[in-house]
């Protein structure tokens, strides 16, 4: 008998689970399509990139509000994004007022057109006729990092998952290890569906970031999802056949609960101190990393818990019913072993709407 | 169990002491006037464009050659295999297929005193064609080219005329119709010389004895381990189809500055130092060597970061980097977790203390393998699609990526040194720990007062 602190009984109540979770997702899909759409960096889209040089030194802040507020005016480009990056020209023909440059950055497939990238360069000459800004070059930039990346990208973590869903099928043949494996890969996708949601609806763009993350959150859930396996896996050798597969779990969520809460506190204490230095400090990029991870990770452990695992017993259940379906149909090929399936089976099925709750 | 002896959690605890502060702060000496760095510390790290700035510079084929989409995509994906062969994973490569222009950015520490960013655009920007030509004039029949290289590889052999001493070559292998090339071209060159270029640069001039069917071959001349792996990487990431010229180049001011830097500094401690009090408020005894441990931790995956000895190079450290790294720290603790709830388990059904550490971390083993076996088959395999090996570029063309390969492999280095302190470090502290008479209360280990 293990000591055990918590008697949650997490098979019973999967059906609330399962519809939090699907709730989540159909309010977040609602707004994603209605209200906040989702944004793309110029890597995935392409973009335009122009660049205007200048001399002397003028504040960067400044001249970002000059632009943005010419950008306000212009119809065709009140809603673009525009990233800034400060630049100096190194080339010999460069003398001191062309030397800096400012590039702008759009994405998106819009053209930027000749008369409102003129609209740009007289706003900044009007504000700044000291520096003598000029339009230098005009770039149409495609997509460094298009469809076929993602498409990539897809077929890595297809191609990861498979892989899982092989190893676990062995490791964890004692206790049906493909259905485990598949399971594990359905709480994986509940989890990317979630960190996908949470960049859409906090409008910060798909970009590096978007797939760090993702990845990340797919070794910890995973890790989540194993190591509550192994309990199931090892109270599987020690109890006797009389126990359900209902029970056999619960009982294994919630020894290994308190690990996974403490291993969920630890790594968000991590990227929770991240998450509000950068807050602080502004620092924008760090804060569309940290805040999807942060949810990510409350979102595999979560579906570790009440996804994969309740999901799992589910498909057992519904296994032993066909079994026993066909048994009855008076196939009487019994050996030794079937005799013994057949009465766990059976108990699965008795025991299936009784309340699990464990004993301690 | 064999007992561990009581010093061996201070010599545990020395190494890893040890470990951090090299990590961290390297080991420079002087030799004359030079300084000489020993061991890289976190100084030595090549920083990200967002931290450090970088260069920038266009790209348009030479002699007004009008390239394709697919050559244009051709010549981007050896660029990219080109900047991760040296290291460097925080890039950007924008083409622009309307003209022809290639906008490349990359990050370079202005104070960096051998980096010369003229020399590496130009490197960047060279065709590299490998070519094996009949006789010693660059005008020699062209017998192979780098298109019949499978691989190439930098290694050490003996030297010819004297057994002793080694010397850094590069290994190639052909493939199926190189090797057919190469058994040809030695066998009709036999008692001559064949010539091996890099564009216009004569590699070596190796006299041919007997024709040679094996399929392989090496590249002699006067490498150092740093100029051997340069130039197979070079060959591996294969020639461009045109000669590129540049355009335009300049420097690109840090999009964060320092100020993040720092800024990832104080979350840094602010997390171990949370982390430090949440596991001894839970695991007390068991907790503190995990915090010994996760120091250990930290400091491999610096190590793995900045390269640690001179001979690797640094690869690239970005501020969503660090944040990663950091993001380890708090599952870095983990295989600690399982270990001392286990022990707690035990204690409660009141075996002796030292039976209770024995089944603890037996029972936790296989958890956290088989856990952490699933996160090196992620690593792996984002290693390999999209690092230099790229086994799917027969699916979607070459596209090596820098920013994910430089994710699987920190995730990879992060497993690994999980097991080597989050696992066996900590046990070995653990059970020489356990063997002090002060040390032995249950209570320390989470359990009811012995």
């Amino acid at each position: 008998m293990m000591r055990q602190k918590f008697h949650i009984d997490f098979v019973k109540n999967s059906k609330i689970f399962f519809c939090i979770s699907l709730g989540i997702m159909l309010v977040c899909l609602i707004l994603n399509l209605v209200l906040l759409p989702t944004i793309v960096d110029i890597q995935f889209t392409g973009g335009t990139i122009i660049k205007y040089n200048f001399g002397g030194e003028p504040s960067h802040a400044e001249i970002e509000k000059t632009v943005t507020e010419t950008l306000k005016g212009i119809d065709t480009l009140k809603n673009e994004k525009v990233d800034f990056s400060y630049s100096e020209n190194l080339a010999a023909n460069a003398d001191d007022s062309t030397k800096h440059i400012i590039s702008l950055q759009f994405t998106g497939n819009k053209a930027v057109s000749i008369e409102h990238k003129q609209a740009i360069t007289d706003a900044l000459q009007k504000a700044y006729p000291d520096n003598s800004f000029a339009e230098e070059s005009s770039t149409a930039v495609d997509a460094s990092k298009g469809a076929n990346f993602f498409l990539k990208c897809i077929i890595a973590v297809i191609l990861a998952a498979v892989l899982m869903i092989f190893y676990v099928a062995i490791r964890f043949r004692k206790i049906g290890g493909l259905s485990a494996g598949v399971m594990a890969v359905v709480a994986l996708i509940h989890d990317l569906i979630i960190v996908y949601f949470t960049f859409a609806i906090f409008r910060m763009p798909l970009n590096d970031n978007f797939i760090a993350v993702v990845l990340m959150i797919l070794g910890y859930s995973l890790n989540d999802t194993i190591v509550i396996y192994d309990r199931v896996r090892e109270n599987r050798r020690k109890s006797g056949p009389k126990t359900t597969t209902a029970e056999l779990v619960n009982s294994s969520l919630n020894q290994c609960l308190t690990r996974t809460i403490c291993t969920s506190i630890t790594t968000i204490i991590a990227i929770g101190s991240v998450l509000v230095v950068s807050l602080i400090y502004g620092i924008s990029s760090i804060i569309s990393f940290a805040l999807p991870m942060m949810i990510g990770l409350i979102s595999g452990s979560y579906s570790s818990l009440c996804i994969a695992a309740p999901l799992w017993v589910i498909w057992k259940n519904h296994q032993a019913k066909k079994k026993a379906e066909k048994k009855k149909n008076g196939t009487s090929d019994k050996t030794k072993k079937d005799k013994k399936t057949k009465k766990e089976d059976k108990k699965d099925l008795t025991k299936k709407e009784e309340d699990t709750s464990s004993e301690t | 169990m064999k007992k561990i002896g009581k010093p061996v959690f201070f010599i545990v605890f020395v190494l890893i002491l040890a470990l951090a502060y090299t990590s961290m702060f390297g080991v420079y000496g002087e030799n004359g006037d030079f300084d000489v760095t020993y061991i890289k510390g976190i100084n030595d790290i090549r920083w990200g464009i967002d931290i450090n700035g970088g260069v920038e510079a266009v790209f348009a084929p030479a002699d007004g050659i009008d390239a394709d989409e697919t050559q244009m995509e051709d010549v981007k994906g050896i660029l990219d295999s080109r900047l991760v062969g040296q290291n460097i994973t925080d890039y950007e490569v924008y083409p622009d297929y309307e003209h022809d222009r290639i906008t490349i950015r990359f990050p370079w520490k202005s104070d960096e005193k051998d980096y010369d960013p003229d020399a590496a655009i130009a490197e960047l920007a060279s065709t590299s064609e490998l070519t094996f030509k009949g006789g010693t004039e660059s005008s020699g029949e062209v017998l192979l080219t780098g298109k019949d290289v499978k691989r190439a590889y930098a290694t050490y052999q003996q030297t010819n005329n004297s057994s002793s001493s080694m010397e850094y070559v590069v290994g190639l292998e052909f493939n199926e119709e190189g090797k057919e090339k190469f058994k040809t071209a030695t066998s009709n060159y036999v008692g001559q010389q064949i010539s091996i270029w890099m564009d216009d640069e004569l590699l070596s001039a190796p006299n041919v004895n007997k024709a040679i069917e094996g399929g392989s071959a090496v590249i002699t001349g006067n490498f150092t381990s740093k100029s051997a792996t340069a130039l197979a990487n070079k060959i591996n990431a294969g020639a461009l189809p045109f000669k590129l010229i540049v355009e335009s180049y300049g420097t690109i001011s840090p999009s964060l500055g320092s100020n993040a830097l720092q800024a990832m500094g104080i979350a840094a401690i602010i997390a171990l130092a949370l982390i430090c009090a949440f596991m001894l408020i839970m695991y007390r005894l068991p907790g503190f060597i995990a915090f010994i441990a996760l120091i250990g931790q930290l400091s491999i995956s610096i190590m793995a970061v900045s390269g640690y000895f001179t001979i690797f190079p640094s690869f690239t450290m970005t501020i969503p980097g660090i944040a990663g790294l950091i993001l380890s720290i708090g599952m870095g603790v983990d295989a600690n977790i399982i270990t001392a709830e286990r022990i707690k388990d035990e204690l409660w059904t009141g075996k002796t203390l030292d039976g209770c550490i024995r089944n603890g971390t037996k029972g936790s083993f296989s958890a956290i393998f088989d856990g952490n076996i699933t996160v090196i088959i992620v690593a792996v395999i984002l290693i390999l699609v999209f690092g230099p090996a790229n086994i799917l570029s027969s699916l979607f063309g070459v596209s090596t990526t820098g920013l994910i390969y430089a994710f699987g492999y920190t995730l990879l280095v992060g497993v690994i040194s999980n097991f080597i302190m989050g696992v066996a470090a900590s046990r070995l502290m653990l059970r020489s720990a356990s063997g002090y008479k002060f040390l032995r209360n249950k209570k320390l280990y989470g359990g009811a007062k012995s």
